[in-house]
């Protein structure tokens, strides 16, 4: 009883802080666009006073049970992810332990589009032609990304012979490096893919609020939204953490964790707020040229 | 009685039996072939797995028995035989020739469970046909452009034969036996040219049948052209005897040293997958889309078999049970859709998930264990076919694999949104759910597809079985199938396939509560004409459909690869064996003067070659 107890109570605690640190980092990119842009911005707490307003508003329709469900898929993956992914390395603090050692990287990476065909689904229902439009340009965005991202990753398992994410970063401790300098092809290929990952500019097709009225997300407002606004904001955590993990050597407290991870995060920030939206086909074929080429460096450095 | 016999007899006696109650008692064929095929099950799992029978017809030694991998077969061909035939009764209501239908229906059946226990080669050509002829005669039942789709599917299955006819030939030629068991022995003593040939015609005559690049062409017609409820059987049972003949030819024809077959067999059904997969994206019909996937998903199986190690092996396997279940239910749900909305063009049909909610709960079902998402079975086969390949070092060939997936995820959203989601169109507002002999086996196959998922040993044991008969080394733990949850690759990274199940229904029940409890009372179901527009009011008749060039963006990102078809180059081999026809009419061009110049040429050359080098 104890044990379940004290397993729920550390599952609860990392979803909390996922969700804290996701909010925090949403905020403070809306900060650092406005400042570019020269604009005061808002506070950095935004996200929360958004979240916030989002519950309470009341929410008086829906489009069916599919539409119903599709934001509950959307967290769903995006809690169990979490359950997944070491947040901290060694025994760091044993109490964010989760389900750290039941699941690979394989798993993990399948585990990530759950949310988003769920989210899919949800959204194909409303019968928005801009959610169905959005939805297409996203999962073909997906095929884009997910290969210089699987290179990578398939780099890093052939070379060090593991498929688990505390496999590799045990090596990482043993070894006292980081994985990106051990593999850098395999850094800058999953780097580059991370920039589609976050649907951040310029691969914000999917939202692309001037051409399909922000996308899949139109029709869900009220409680949807703030669901999918705290899932978004816990997968952000999921995504940076996992990077973390897998080529820095994870964290040994959350202090480090989070200038790990802001360091990360600032990459597709940074570069997407001077790049202006691709069209989507450009959105797939970038990730086919140069990060693929890195891809197969990567695999190549592994190998030999 | 043997029960080996009474089975066959049961089967094709059963075929014929129902062509004649069709003809005199039709009101007793639906349940007549419901019992047979009940029966046929009765029979297959409760055999002795020691059954066999030899005999001799005319100096030819046969011999049939029941093996382990003939089990893991068979359990495909008999279940999805039983529920695609309840699945028929309703599906085939009221159209016409159903006594023919039954008759080569069942004929197929019987045929596939014929191959399986052949442990000869004459036996297995012999049932190997009946299958094809059988399946032929319900391809081209429709009568719809049969010179087309038929045509392709039986000169496909023609090259085939003849080329298994020509190993089986050299076999005997070498070995002066029929039996599998005298081949398996001495295959290895005759020459290694020798035995590369025999695997490549083998190949060929198995390739056609399980749609391996590039003899898959017949195949999106054949499967998209045959009445749905043959079609799950055809897709979900008869491929998979191109599988079988491949894991017999892996295991024993070929040895194990000659890692380049295993190599080429790989990549193929790699590109194999990868095309199929992105002509399946294309698509706009949803029974074209599902046969494309088929010939991909066919692709994963026969990687997993190639690549050879233990882990691959089982995953190829197991993909091929969990593709007959999540396949055959989807084919039977298009065929619902098209049964009761008259259509499957997804440019057409939209909305159907507030008519059908249960076929779109088991196409939902299937669609997840097919895209490989957690936590259902599709997941487990996926899983260990990356992990074999991963540590076996196949490292190109595993982004190959990956490759194919996540775009199969297009196809997978497409199906889902092209017949269900998406606007409610007034000229579908008529259309009801499936009767339930259609529904009850769609239902119970995505049953399977999720039990697998937490508990995929069930599965995992008979393919355990099979695989010791290939000569593995049983490698799972000695437990109860419903305590085998944790899956190892070989270099002891595992996955916990319980904790996954309660982690994920324990958020998403959770999540399901509070979203539903909050305000519950409030909602209330709006159409999908009330939708965000910028402002603008929708009136009914305004068309808010987004169904035509679904994947438009995506087409022109893969455009280079899909510029030429495998098809294309058939035809110009076509059109160039015309041309050498056309070379050789104008030869032999009737005209007796030009007979007499080409004597005339040809003594003259003789004269002047025989002058020259033999010197007379």
């Amino acid at each position: 009883m104890n044990t379940i107890l004290f397993q729920l109570s550390g599952a609860l605690a990392t979803i909390l802080l996922a969700f804290t640190v996701g909010m925090f980092y949403g905020g403070i990119r809306r900060k650092i666009i406005a400042r570019i842009q020269n604009r005061v911005g808002p506070p950095i707490y935004q996200n929360f006073l958004d979240v916030i307003k989002l519950y309470s508003k009341d929410t008086s329709i829906h489009h069916g049970a599919m539409q119903h469900m599709g934001p509950v898929f959307a967290i769903t993956a995006s809690i169990t992810s979490l359950m997944f992914i070491p947040v901290l390395n060694g025994d760091g603090w044993f109490w964010f332990k989760n389900l750290n050692f039941s699941g690979d990287l394989i798993f993990l990476v399948y585990m990530m589009v759950f949310g988003s065909l769920g989210m899919a689904l949800g959204a194909g229902q409303t019968g928005n032609p801009n959610s169905a439009i959005g939805v297409t340009r996203g999962l073909s965005q997906m095929v884009g990304y997910e290969i210089p991202f699987v290179m990578s990753m398939v780099a890093l398992m052939a070379q060090f012979h593991t498929t688990s994410i505390t496999g590799l970063m045990n090596i990482q401790m043993q070894e006292n490096t980081w994985l990106m300098f051990s593999n850098p092809f395999a850094f800058i290929a999953a780097v580059l893919a991370m920039l589609g990952m976050f649907h951040y500019s310029p691969f914000d097709i999917v939202h692309a609020p001037a051409e399909v009225a922000s996308g899949p997300v139109s029709e869900f407002g009220g409680k949807y939204l703030g669901l999918m606004m705290s899932s978004g904001s816990i997968f952000a955590f999921v995504k940076l953490t996992l990077f973390v993990d897998v080529f820095m050597g994870g964290a040994a407290n959350l202090i480090e964790l989070v200038i790990k991870t802001f360091a990360l995060y600032l990459i597709p920030v940074l570069y997407g707020v001077v790049s202006p939206r691709y069209r989507t086909e450009q959105a797939i074929t970038y990730f086919w040229k140069w990060p693929l080429f890195f891809g197969i460096l990567a695999i190549l450095w592994a190998s030999f | 009685m043997n029960s080996l016999i009474l089975l066959l007899i049961l089967v094709f006696g059963g075929a014929l039996l129902s062509y004649l109650l069709n003809k005199f008692l039709p009101i007793l064929r639906d349940g007549f072939v419901v019992l047979l095929m009940l029966l046929v099950n009765y029979v297959f799992f409760t055999m002795d797995s020691a059954t066999q029978i030899e005999f001799e017809i005319g100096g030819i030694h046969l011999q049939w028995a029941f093996s382990s991998a003939a089990f893991l077969f068979g359990i495909i061909v008999s279940i999805l035989g039983l529920l695609s035939i309840t699945y028929s009764t309703a599906y085939m209501q009221g159209k016409d020739r159903l006594g023919y239908f039954y008759m080569n229906f069942l004929f197929s059946i019987g045929s596939m469970l014929g191959i399986l226990m052949s442990r000869d080669l004459i036996s297995l050509f012999f049932f190997w046909e009946i299958m094809t002829w059988s399946s032929y005669l319900i391809v081209i039942y429709s009568g719809k452009d049969v010179d087309k789709r038929g045509l392709k599917y039986i000169v496909f299955s023609a090259i085939g034969a003849y080329s298994m006819l020509m190993a089986i030939v050299i076999i005997y030629g070498f070995t002066g036996s029929f039996l599998l068991t005298d081949i398996f022995d001495s295959i290895f003593a005759i020459k290694a040219s020798y035995q590369l040939a025999i695997a490549i015609l083998l190949m060929i005559g198995f390739g056609v049948k399980s749609a391996m690049m590039p003899l898959h062409v017949w195949a999106s017609g054949a499967y998209s052209g045959s009445p749905m409820s043959f079609t799950a059987l055809f897709s979900g049972a008869l491929s998979k005897m191109g599988v079988f003949g491949f894991s017999l030819v892996l295991f024993n024809l070929v040895s194990n040293q000659n890692w380049l077959i295993n190599e080429i067999i790989a990549w193929l059904a790699a590109i194999t997958a990868v095309l199929a997969t992105f002509y399946a994206v294309i698509q706009s019909d949803a029974k074209k889309l599902l046969a494309y996937s088929s010939i991909a998903q066919l692709g994963y199986i026969v990687i997993g078999l190639a690549s050879g190690t233990y882990l691959g092996v089982m995953a190829g396997l197991f993909l091929a049970v969990l593709h007959a279940v999540f396949k055959g239910t989807l084919f039977m749900a298009v065929g619902a859709v098209e049964k009761q909305a008259g259509t499957t063009d997804m440019t057409k049909v939209s909305g159907l998930i507030r008519k059908m909610p249960w076929t779109f709960t088991a196409s939902l079902i299937s669609i997840i264990a097919l895209a490989g998402i957690p936590p259902l079975g599709g997941f487990v086969g996926k899983w260990m076919l990356y992990e074999a390949l991963i540590t076996s070092d196949h490292y190109y060939l595993v982004i190959m694999v990956f490759l194919s997936s996540t775009a199969a995820f297009l196809y997978s959203y497409r199906i889902l949104f092209g017949l269900f989601l998406g606007q409610e169109e007034p000229e579908f507002a008529h259309v009801k759910e499936a009767p339930l002999p259609m529904l009850i086996p769609m239902l119970l196959l995505s049953g399977i597809s999720v039990l697998s998922g937490t508990f995929p040993g069930f599965i995992l044991e008979p393919i355990q079985n099979a695989m010791v008969s290939f000569g593995f080394d049983p490698r799972l733990p000695n437990i109860e199938w419903w305590q085998l949850s944790v899956l190892f690759n070989s270099w002891g990274d595992k996955v916990v396939l319980q904790n996954v199940m309660i982690s994920i229904t324990a958020v998403f029940l959770i999540a399901l509560t509070l979203i539903t409890w909050k305000g519950y009372k409030k909602q209330r179901y709006v159409t999908t004409k009330d939708i965000s527009s910028s402002g603008e009011i929708i009136q009914a008749e305004d068309n808010m459909t987004f169904q035509i060039d679904f994947y438009k963006p995506f087409e022109r990102a893969i455009w280079p690869l899909l510029k030429r078809k495998i098809d294309d180059y058939y035809t110009d081999f076509g059109n160039g064996l015309e041309a050498l026809f056309d070379l050789v009419k104008r030869i032999y061009n009737g005209n007796g003067q030009f007979y007499a110049i080409y004597v005339m040429a040809f003594l003259a050359l003789l004269l002047i070659a025989g002058t020259k080098y033999f010197g007379f």
